[in-house]
């Protein structure tokens, strides 16, 4: 029970590069796994290789195996995807339907194009609203909600289908910090309350340093480490290939630097 | 994943299944879609005046009841321009009209013009004021649920909601690039040629920003299993009592009849 | 599944699902505005149309070209709805479809300028001349029909509608010449022409639609067209016809570069994603710039 890529090389439809070079992951069920890189390293194009859109919804050419639970991503019907693996982007307003007058519909909108019955279709809302902690949002109007509520919205009607796995592709990098930080709270509580697998590409390395437990840095379209969450997260190859560490990792680094000591009282403290 | 019982109670929330009220905006929408192609056809299959006037009458006695004569005011007004143009140029230039009201030099307008001119003026009022009747008094949401509810596709549907939601922010947008234009110095008053080049600077953006957003709207459709087969569940369904059907059926049938009766030329 | 099916069904991807919506937004408010700030009898209330039509296919195409007209007349209320716009949805499907049919011949490629493409350019201009030649021969047919007054009013002469004429063939020429000079894109000849008969197709089309429907009549500043031709002895249809056919081929053919240009500078990959995309994509050394990599 894992999402597996072994192998995996993958280019674009037109394109005349591969995006990704030879990509090896692993992600269990109840497991956060951070992805870093700089721009155009191949983050995107992961999450949409991980979760079967590439090459199903994009096309493109896939070389090697991309695996949900035993089943190559290749095999399973479009439609089917989001119930094995939810996506999630960076813009929440080109997320939303337009075709729903409240978050209570918006986010039964997943479930009510699979034909469930309207019992399961409610079960279901109200179970994602509660996963993302947004039962009061339910009767308001979807398109007028802040960055960081659609956000929420945009997540809870991907739970709505109730994959075992999740990916979000920088979901936080429109927001301001408010924003921010209701959506990296939510993913601590859905994290917890429904165990599900779930990649996160962040810039902001602090949310990652939160909440992921393995952390991989794409360098062009290659995985350059991988391993647990606070080892990466200080490695100095980071900065090297354009990547902001955290606030925490920054600070040491820079106190170290200037020939001072670190406390490792403080550095309890901070962790 | 363990999570409480669910917060609400079981059935869907009065928030979703809340209906319009007051006359005829409580009414199905297919039977408004119905009675307003029966009165566009009434107005231009039935000859003469009583055509055109029998279902202005109608549309303006239900806009009253319903409150919305202000709305059919501004229809009106919209269409002044057509209805000018139509009472000039019948007025005088009606082929084989021969009953002048007076000369103006080269110019003759004619009673049969004239006459001819108001009758065209008048059913255009009643085909328009028909349609608006409906728009004013109906939810493009319900109207929407309910096509659904009688088995239009929901990709059909789908493109009718999103393109009425997406006219207005189009409309937004061109508006902030104006704006933004004009702080940097775009001339949007002043000669053709000027306003012409100012033309594509605002257009090309509102034009390409609308296009980069169909990649990201596409994954977001698929990652909500849009694709899926079958037909979708609906949440919410406009009501259909025995009035509306029977109003529907009939709007329907006097369709038909007042077709038949035209093509077997019974209508004098 | 049935070829025909299939063929319906290749479609109207969730893509093309999307991209409709945006076209009918575009037709609308561009149409809406452009006459407004211009004033000239060019709509522009093509431009998705003919979008969807060479992108996704013909059915795509009239589908989009329909509702684009129902919505603009029936669903949006003043100051934006036209109530004028519903029944030439006929017309506006008619465009769609036929581009839907340049696209699928790939007439909107991107195309260098070597020697056998400047060949078929020259070919594609005399044959669409001819096309154009022929329609405006028939709808201005005989002397007689302009000098025939019935309440002594001036009419407009064979002569003049020879110019008129003239002017549509030179804007034709000239988008050309730009695209092939200072582009050195041939494949603008073809989209063009495609649009010129395009639009002589849709002028016939919206000709007994704007008679019935209106009596000739839409509120427009074509409309004293309209009445200068009734006044020289034409009936309702040719007056419509003959005043169609100087407005829609010049807006067609502008729509048409609009969107060949429009296509040539989204990204490769954008385009390639749609189910007639590959069709409109030249190979990469025609198109110009390298496709970037991506993230």
């Amino acid at each position: 029970m894992a999402i597996e890529l072994s192998g995996v090389r993958y280019r674009y439809a037109g394109a005349s590069k591969a995006a990704l070079r030879s990509i090896d992951l692993r992600l269990e069920p109840g497991c956060v796994l951070g992805v870093v890189g700089a721009n155009e390293s191949g983050k995107t194009t992961l999450c949409l290789v991980a979760g079967g859109f590439a090459p199903g919804v994009v096309g493109g050419r896939l070389e090697g195996s991309a695996r949900i639970d035993g089943v190559e991503t290749t095999s399973i019907p479009t439609h089917a995807l989001a119930q094995h693996c939810g996506l999630l982007f960076q813009n929440a307003a080109t997320q939303l339907s337009n075709t729903t007058a409240t978050v209570f519909e918006e986010v039964g909108f997943g479930p009510c194009n699979l034909g469930l019955a309207v019992p399961d279709v409610i079960e279901r809302v109200w179970w994602a609203l509660k996963a993302v902690g947004i039962e009061d949002l339910a009767p308001r109007d979807p398109a007028r909600l802040s960055g960081g509520q659609g956000q929420l919205v945009a997540l809870a009607s991907v739970l709505a289908l109730r994959p075992p796995y999740l990916i979000l592709d920088e979901p936080t990098s429109e927001l301001d910090p408010a924003g921010t930080a209701l959506v990296g709270d939510a993913l601590v509580r859905v994290a917890a309350e429904t165990g599900a697998g779930i990649v996160l590409v962040e810039h902001k390395t602090e949310v990652l340093a939160r909440i992921a437990d393995e952390v991989i840095v794409l360098a062009e379209g290659s995985v350059a480490i991988a391993g647990p969450a606070a080892a990466v997260l200080r490695d100095p190859i980071l900065a090297e290939l354009g990547v902001e560490p955290p606030a925490r990792v920054a600070l040491e680094r820079d106190v170290r630097a200037a020939g001072l000591d670190w406390p490792a009282a403080l550095a309890e403290a901070l962790a | 994943m363990s999570l409480a019982s669910v917060a609400s109670g079981p059935g869907l929330p009065e928030y979703v299944t809340r209906r319009p009220g007051g006359f005829y905006r409580s009414t199905n929408p297919s039977t408004k879609l119905a009675v307003a192609a029966l009165e566009v056809v009434a107005a231009f299959v039935v000859p003469g005046w009583p055509g055109p006037l029998l279902v202005l009458g109608a549309v303006l006695a239900t806009a009253l009841a319903a409150r919305r004569l202000r709305g059919l005011a501004v229809v009106a007004l919209a269409a002044s321009p057509i209805v000018g143009s139509i009472l000039l140029i019948n007025l005088f230039l009606l082929p084989g009209a021969s009953d002048p009201i007076a000369r103006l030099g080269p110019f003759a307008p004619t009673w049969s013009g004239l006459w001819f001119g108001l009758q065209t003026a008048a059913r255009l009022f009643a085909f328009s004021a028909a349609i608006a009747l409906v728009y004013l008094t109906t939810a493009v949401d319900d109207l929407l649920a309910d096509l659904a509810r009688r088995g239009l596709g929901r990709r059909v549907i789908f493109v009718i909601g999103a393109a009425v939601q997406t006219v207005p922010r189009t409309i937004e947008r061109a508006g902030e690039i104006v704006d933004a234009q004009r702080a940097r110095g775009m001339d949007t008053e002043g000669q053709f040629w000027q306003r012409a080049r100012g033309v594509v600077p605002l257009a090309a953006p509102v034009v390409f920003g609308a296009l980069t957003e169909v990649e990201e709207r596409t994954m977001a459709l698929e990652a909500r299993a849009f694709s899926a087969p079958g037909r979708q569940t609906l949440l919410r369904i406009p009501a259909d009592g025995a009035l509306d059907r029977v109003l529907r059926w009939g709007a329907v049938l006097a369709l038909v009849a007042l077709v038949g009766l035209r093509i077997s030329g019974r209508l004098a | 599944m049935g070829p025909l099916k299939r063929w319906v069904a290749r479609q109207f991807t969730t893509r093309v699902i999307v991209l409709m919506p945006v076209a009918i937004a575009i037709n609308i408010v561009l149409g809406a505005t452009v006459q407004e700030a211009l004033k000239l009898p060019i709509y522009l209330d093509s431009i998705g149309t003919i979008l969807v039509g060479v992108l996704a296919g013909p059915l795509a195409g009239a589908l989009t070209g329909i509702l684009s007209n129902l919505i603009w007349g029936y669903l949006l209320p003043a100051p934006i709805g036209a109530s004028t716009a519903g029944p030439f949805a006929i017309t506006a499907g008619v465009i769609g479809l036929l581009a839907g049919v340049w696209g699928q011949l790939g007439l909107f490629r991107p195309r260098r300028s070597g020697a056998i493409s400047v060949v078929g350019a020259v070919v594609a201009v005399v044959l669409v001349g001819a096309l154009a030649v022929y329609t405006y021969a028939r709808a201005y047919a005989s002397p007689e029909a302009f000098n025939n007054n019935v309440s002594g009013n001036s009419a407009i002469t064979i002569d003049q509608s020879k110019v008129f004429f003239l002017v549509v063939m030179l804007v034709y020429v000239v988008l050309v010449a730009w695209a092939i000079f200072l582009r050195r894109n041939v494949g603008a000849v073809y989209a063009i022409g495609a649009g010129l008969v395009t639009g002589i197709v849709a002028a016939i089309v919206s000709a007994p639609i704007a008679a019935v429907v209106y009596g000739g009549v839409t509120g427009s500043g074509t409309d004293a067209l309209v009445a200068a031709f009734r006044a020289g002895g034409d009936g309702l249809y040719q007056a419509t016809l003959k005043q169609g056919l100087l407005s829609d081929p010049m807006d067609k053919m502008i729509t048409s570069f609009v969107v060949f240009f429009i296509i040539g500078s989204l990204s490769r990959r954008f385009i390639a994603r749609f189910p007639n995309g590959e069709r409109a994509l030249g190979d990469e050394a025609e198109a110009g710039a390298p496709a970037a990599s991506e993230s």
